[in-house]
């Protein structure tokens, strides 16, 4: 074990590990907002767009994240779409995101119960306030647990990133042992970084969720 | 200008290199049953260190990116001595990594159930390894079926990233393709219809499944 | 006084698919009185009910609140979104369920339609949300979620979210079905308050203590017809019907010792 190599490349991977929390934190705000107007679309529009939108899901949850990225980096280019590999690897974490994130805010908005809505519509408010003020408060508060766990999965999906050259913490890493012929050591103190990672920011998120959904816990 | 010449001539390869697609997935997910069972049995145990085990074991494979452990593995095996083809540090990690979240399903499964069947099992006098054997497994192994077939859809996905250690399944086969054909765009389109059509052919078998156990 | 709507229900018909739910149901509702709607489960009252404010949708027939058609601005030509909310906000509706807005605190959900629906001001519309729940004596529990009441507290929370909206008309959908025996009189008693200040109500209900005691009139249903309608006396000491003898007789079995 050769560990003094990380005194020497700790900048480049503080840099990188920077660059993937930028990652994430992009990918998953932008593709929240997208699962959330497909969700809208699959709950008030008119059954073809539905069906479109649909397609779109099947087809994203069908195929590899990496083959995405590679055909919207590699690919895009030939149909006029030009990203630097940050825009492409945000891009493609958005949309592989999407259906996911959909699907979480679909079933949260189900749950909602009928009369809640009811009981809006009986005084005689619009739908679009109903949205607003009713289905998107409620239905995100039941869709929390599950928005934070998949956050928690996009946060791993970032380091595919590094195979299109975004300068993420592996790809960091990989020039780091590359550079230093270190392979396993890399590697490994990668693996336990994440998974401290995660750990943390499960339980922040396991925090958050209770401090948000407070005024459920029953206390007569 | 979109080819659909090299669109439909890439099927060919891609497909024969779904073999490897497949062979990943398939033995990952077989493999992974059977450590995802010992690490569930684990995880149920009286044993405080065995829980322990089963806990660490879980939360550093679902913590840790599935790149990053084939990297491990893949660099790891040779340093501890062991020279084996990369293929088996693929299907190795696979495994490992669907062990985690199997032992997760069955688990779920056996708590699914309700207590009381199992209570009436030892009611009526069967022995312990016959309540489990008769009752708890053949129910929670169909209960889960239908989560099964879902992290092999996960897995024919996560099987891209093998890759990365130069085997050739469907995305590293579609790489070559595109690097010696220059038409990324279609050769990449065709690797995404090749994924589809087997994770869809995998949906339909997972709503069969569910369907006629609901009956 | 309040200002009060009557209502005309004539001729319904609703069906779900071929399930025939309203069979041609004709019904009068007079301003200021207290009608109940009462039968076995499955017999349309809660549909009868529901197509009042156009929850529910009838195929068939009239219902016209003072007068004025609700859902449809002629037969078979629906009303527009628009004008079906302007009706909407002078009908209050109370469910079995409650159906508190869960993330709003008492004060809160009571000013949330005096804010989006009436354009009032937040403030505003507070204070009048803090006298509205003061007014069914829950003047202490301003700021509790609904999580944090009792059945029969969040029930009083929902009327006073309905009575805000100043409605002339007030449909009770089983009020009392979802609590607890203890819980029961305390709404009840905010119900007769409302009835006392000439509010037109139409409940649909199984207790029959309340529609013997407070209703004007009473109307039976049984698989979606309307059998009898009768003032509380003629229903319950002298009905004309068998099934409304039968539905009576099954109810005292099941409610003595």
């Amino acid at each position: 074990m050769e560990l003094s190599i990380f005194a020497h490349y700790w900048p480049m991977l503080l840099k990188g590990f920077g660059m993937t929390v930028l990652c994430w934190i992009l990918g998953t705000g932008f593709g929240m907002a997208l699962g959330l107007i497909i969700a809208l679309i699959q709950r008030y529009s008119i059954a073809p767009v539905r069906w479109l939108v649909q397609v779109y899901v099947e087809i994203i949850r069908g195929t590899p994240f990496l083959v995405q990225l590679f055909l919207l980096y590699y690919g895009g280019p030939m149909v006029g779409i030009r990203l630097d590999p940050l825009p492409a690897g945000i891009v493609g974490l958005t949309i592989y995101g999407s259906p996911y994130f959909a699907e979480i805010f679909r079933s949260a908005f189900r749950a909602v119960p009928t009369g809640q809505i009811e009981a809006a519509r009986a005084i005689g408010m619009s739908e679009p306030t109903i949205v607003q003020r009713i289905l998107l408060p409620v239905g995100l508060v039941s869709a929390l647990p599950a928005l934070v766990n998949f956050s928690i999965i996009l946060t791993k999906e970032t380091v595919i990133l590094s195979i299109i050259t975004v300068p993420e913490l592996l790809y960091q890493t990989q020039r780091m042992s590359t550079e230093t012929f270190r392979y396993l050591e890399a590697n490994l103190v990668l693996a336990l970084f994440f998974w401290v990672f995660v750990e943390i920011i499960s339980r922040i998120g396991r925090r958050f969720e209770r401090r948000i959904t407070h005024y459920l816990i029953e206390r007569p | 200008m979109f080819s659909s010449k090299i669109f439909l001539e890439s099927f060919e390869p891609l497909m024969w290199a779904a073999r490897y697609t497949l062979l990943v997935s398939g033995l990952g997910i077989a493999v992974g049953l059977v450590i995802g069972a010992l690490i569930c049995m684990a995880s149920m145990s009286k044993s405080g260190f065995l829980r322990g085990f089963a806990a660490v074991w879980v939360s550093y494979l679902r913590g840790v990116p599935m790149l990053v452990q084939l990297l491990v593995v893949y660099y790891l095996l040779p340093v501890i001595g062991i020279d084996v083809p990369a293929i088996v540090a693929a299907v190795g990690t696979t495994a490992i990594v669907a062990s985690a979240y199997i032992s997760e399903i069955w688990r779920g499964a056996i708590n699914a159930l309700p207590k009381g069947q199992a209570e009436a099992a030892v009611a009526i006098g069967m022995a312990p390894g016959d309540v489990w054997r008769r009752v708890v497994l053949p129910q929670a192994v169909s209960l889960s079926l239908p989560a099964l077939i879902n992290e092999l859809i996960l897995l024919v996905k996560a099987s891209s990233l093998v890759s990365v250690v130069g085997i050739m399944e469907i995305t590293r086969a579609s790489q070559a393709q595109a690097g010696s054909t220059f038409r990324p765009l279609e050769v990449y389109l065709a690797a995404a219809c090749v994924y589809l059509a087997i994770n869809l052919c995998l949906a339909a078998l997972g709503r069969y499944l569910e369907h006629r156990m609901a009956v | 006084m309040v200002q009060a709507s009557s209502v005309e229900v004539r001729n319904v018909d609703k069906f779900y698919g071929p399930f025939q739910a309203l069979k041609n149901v004709s019904l009068s509702i007079p301003a200021g009185k207290v009608t109940c709607l009462i039968g076995p489960s499955g017999s349309g009252k809660s549909t009868l009910l529901r197509c009042m404010n156009f929850l529910e949708e009838y195929d068939r027939g009239e219902i016209r609140i003072d007068g004025k058609l609700i859902g449809y601005d002629a037969p078979g030509r629906k009303m527009s979104a628009r004008n079906l909310r302007q009706m909407r906000r002078s009908i209050g509706m109370v469910f079995q369920q409650f159906n508190l807005w869960p993330h709003m605190t008492a004060q809160e959900n009571v000013a949330e339609g005096l804010v989006r629906v009436r354009g009032m001001s937040k403030p505003e519309a507070m204070a009048r949300a803090a006298t509205e729940l003061g007014k069914v004596g829950l003047a202490d529990k301003l700021g509790n979620y609904p999580s944090r009441l009792s059945g029969g507290q969040q029930q009083r929370v929902a009327i006073a979210r309905a009575v805000a909206m100043e409605p002339k008309l007030m449909l009770f959908d089983e009020p009392t079905s979802a609590l607890d025996p203890e819980l029961v009189g305390e709404v009840l008693n905010v119900m007769k308050a409302l009835a006392a200040a000439g509010m037109t109500m139409v409940v649909v209900t199984h207790e029959m203590g309340f529609a013997a005691h407070v209703a004007d009139q009473v109307a039976f249903l049984e698989k979606g017809e309307l059998v009898a309608v009768d003032s509380p006396a003629g229903i319950f000491h002298a009905p004309k019907d068998e099934r409304i003898w039968n539905f009576l007789r099954t109810y005292n079995e099941r409610n003595s010792f």
